[in-house]
């Protein structure tokens, strides 16, 4: 088998607290190659970030510990690296956008000096030229004007302006893994959209991978080349965007797809919203964690937890039943009534 | 900048950003505008740079807080009060003896007929019991609690920024010892310590220096509490995480994204500190444990004048208004700072 440029295997991190173990990541595996873009989709809560920000080393442990499985980067494992080591990959070869564009960049320094830290801290360049060069970065991600824009203060860019300096400080040393933990969820529609189309763009020319956090199936879906769906910090799905997206596996990704508001102004179309919270992570619900709000719920559910298996392919799910044609067309007729 | 200006000025920002946006999106629902000719886009990205050279001058963070300090008349009084004092205490040598005689020896021929003259164009504030200028002495005795408040600050302040930032920084044992320390620093009667220290040294040893040290070591904990407290509620913040995200070392962490937006409120602590230390320095002095003459201090000033004081009032009046006036300087220039560097006061 080829090496990939990022494989996560297995990976499992539990929270140590004082009201007990909290399961944040749990048996998460995916690989992702160069170019390529991943796309994790889930409700708040579902260990999408944390699973990232595991394998960047930034969470703090303790509480947090690896418990099993590995993160490995062109071959080298992230999770025995030293803190050194690690340190170096941070920025340089695996980059990250943050949600908050708003509060991810440092008020009293100017955003000209922010998007060059990283060369500064990588490349070894001195201050000036570092400058220079996050002038081409903030032309490279749409800033007007940008030779008058890097001594500007952050308070003194818009909400989108940010999230464009903050990925030109992303991209400063290009890396080869780009994670976006939902670079648009702060942001209006109009520039959501803008953002989403300039990371492709970007992608087009750098040719970074990048894995796409959100919790919009639609930002995702002419994003992604695969889509990893988790629930309750577990891998609920995981397959080609076509795949997860036209012949979906698991009940919970099947709530996903309903509940997407529809534009359809002439034919008013109830939302279906998933019923119910996700779980405590502390507690979790015996069996397969989705069950209580798994409108198909069967016996075996609640007493056994489902092993993520393949069902054709490269595509697969932690559903008892996935793949079960029975099961499928049971509840197509369970969805009619 | 009023509201609906920045207002104004984020949706032009934004509008601008759309127009020069290299990857124009189509789905984005814009109205495809007229297409801008090359001049007006050029016209236009030059009034946007106009308009940035001309107040990128003055939109610096020190320079937004210098300005709201402006707008506070107590403080600014209070800050020119102080800047006077510390230049005639700097410069006091260059002009004070000649104006009205050494200050701080006494000259047996002259001291006797000298003694309590009352004000007057060569004595503006009179004379004390040994014939010596009082102005004069006033000034060096600025400069005995200028240094000694100063010095003291910058002791405690150094200590307590480099436990507070370990502290703050690194949760767990490290933190719990240093605060526990803090603890008990901090469970010590502060001036009774002060005098323990400097009863315990031979007169000869006493003086500026034991002074500024008992005081400086003594001070250290409440900044270290202050700045830890600081560290702690910035250290949440996005742009720190950012910052490691980016590959930052701990201290890079630590002194380039954390300390500037967690030092506010030791300034603001330090510089009201500042007027704490130098009323320390008093009570030490008026103890006689504190500045030892011939060396001037306000408090040795009172000391002395106190069994003359019905006579000769302004013996204590005078040393005790510059404290007075100098301490509440420190602290309105404190309360002003705080005002000054709150972030969210921004306007």
């Amino acid at each position: 088998m080829a090496e990939h440029l990022l494989e996560v295997d297995d990976l499992t991190m539990y929270f140590h607290t004082r009201d007990g173990v909290v399961k944040a990541v749990d048996g998460v595996s995916y690989t992702l190659d160069k170019g390529e873009t991943l796309g994790v989709v889930g409700e708040s809560g579902s260990g999408k970030s944390v699973t990232a920000l595991t394998m960047m080393g930034l969470i703090q442990m303790p509480p947090g510990k690896v418990e099993r499985g590995d993160a490995r980067f062109k071959g080298r494992s992230l999770i025995t690296m030293k803190e050194e080591e690690v340190r170096k990959i941070r920025g340089n070869e695996i980059a990250m956008i943050f949600q908050d564009p708003m509060t991810s960049l440092n008020p009293v320094y100017r955003v000209g000096l922010q998007v060059a830290e990283p060369l500064m801290i990588h490349k070894g360049m001195s201050k000036r030229d570092a400058i220079k060069q996050a002038v081409e970065l903030l032309r490279l991600v749409g800033i007007p004007n940008p030779e008058a824009r890097v001594k500007d203060y952050p308070h003194q860019f818009s909400g989108g302006m940010r999230q464009r300096a903050m990925i030109a400080m992303a991209l400063a040393c290009d890396p080869d893994v780009l994670i976006a933990d939902e670079p648009t969820t702060a942001l209006d529609v109009t520039i959501q959209a803008q953002i989403t189309e300039l990371m492709q763009e970007l992608q087009k020319r750098t040719g970074s991978a990048i894995i796409m956090i959100t919790h919009d199936l639609g930002v995702v879906a002419d994003m992604a080349d695969r889509i990893l769906v988790m629930y309750a910090g577990r891998m609920v799905e995981y397959g080609t965007t076509d795949e997860v997206f036209y012949r979906p596996l698991h009940p919970y990704t099947w709530g996903l797809m309903d509940s997407i508001p529809t534009h359809n102004l002439v034919e008013k179309s109830e939302l279906c919203p998933i019923k119910g919270q996700p779980p405590s992570l502390v507690n979790l619900p015996s069996g397969c964690s989705f069950h209580p709000r798994c409108p198909y719920a069967q016996p075996k559910c609640v007493t056994d937890v489902p092993a993520y298996r393949l069902v054709d392919g490269t595509h697969g799910a932690s559903c008892h039943f996935a793949g079960n044609p029975d099961f499928v067309r049971g509840c197509s007729l369970e969805v009619m009534v | 900048m009023t509201m609906s200006e920045h207002d104004k000025h984020e949706r032009h920002d934004e509008r601008a950003l759309v127009e020069n946006h290299p990857v124009r999106d189509s789905r984005a629902g814009l109205p495809a505008g007229p297409p801008i000719t090359e001049e007006l886009a050029h016209l236009h990205n030059d009034a946007v740079a106009d308009r940035h050279d001309n107040d990128a001058a003055g939109r610096t963070l020190w320079g937004d807080a210098w300005r709201r300090l402006r707008r506070n008349r107590l403080a600014l009084i209070a800050l020119i009060w102080l800047v006077l004092m510390v230049t005639a205490a700097v410069s006091a040598d260059l002009w004070v003896s000649r104006l009205f005689g050494d200050p701080a020896t006494i000259n047996s021929a002259t001291a006797m007929s000298n003694r309590l003259l009352s004000p007057t164009l060569a004595h503006p504030l009179g004379t004390d019991t040994m014939g010596r200028d009082m102005l004069g002495r006033l000034i060096y005795g600025a400069r005995a609690s200028l240094t000694v408040g100063l010095s003291a600050v910058v002791i405690s302040v150094v200590i307590g920024l480099l436990l507070g930032a370990l502290s703050g920084f690194y949760p767990g044992i490290t933190d719990s010892l240093i605060m526990r320390m803090t603890d008990i620093f901090l469970a010590f009667p502060y001036i009774l310590f002060c005098i323990l220290i400097l009863a315990m040294l031979p007169t000869s040893a006493r003086g500026i220096g034991p002074v500024i040290l008992s005081i400086g070591l003594l001070g250290w904990p409440s900044f270290a509490r202050l700045f830890r407290g600081s560290v702690l509620s910035v250290k949440e913040n996005d742009y720190v995480d950012a910052g490691r995200a980016i590959g930052a070392s701990d201290s890079r962490l630590m002194f380039r994204h954390i300390m500037p937006n967690a030092i506010a409120p030791v300034i603001v602590y330090a510089t009201m500190s500042i007027g704490g230390a130098i009323l320390t320095e008093a009570a030490l002095s008026f103890l006689g444990l504190g500045i030892q003459p011939p060396e001037i201090s306000w408090g040795r000033m009172i000391t002395d004048g106190q069994r003359l004081m019905d006579t000769n009032p302004g013996l204590v009046f005078w040393p005790g208004l510059m404290i007075i006036l100098t301490v509440v300087s420190f602290t309105l220039l404190g309360d002003g700072l705080r005002d000054a560097l709150d972030v969210k006061m921004k306007d």
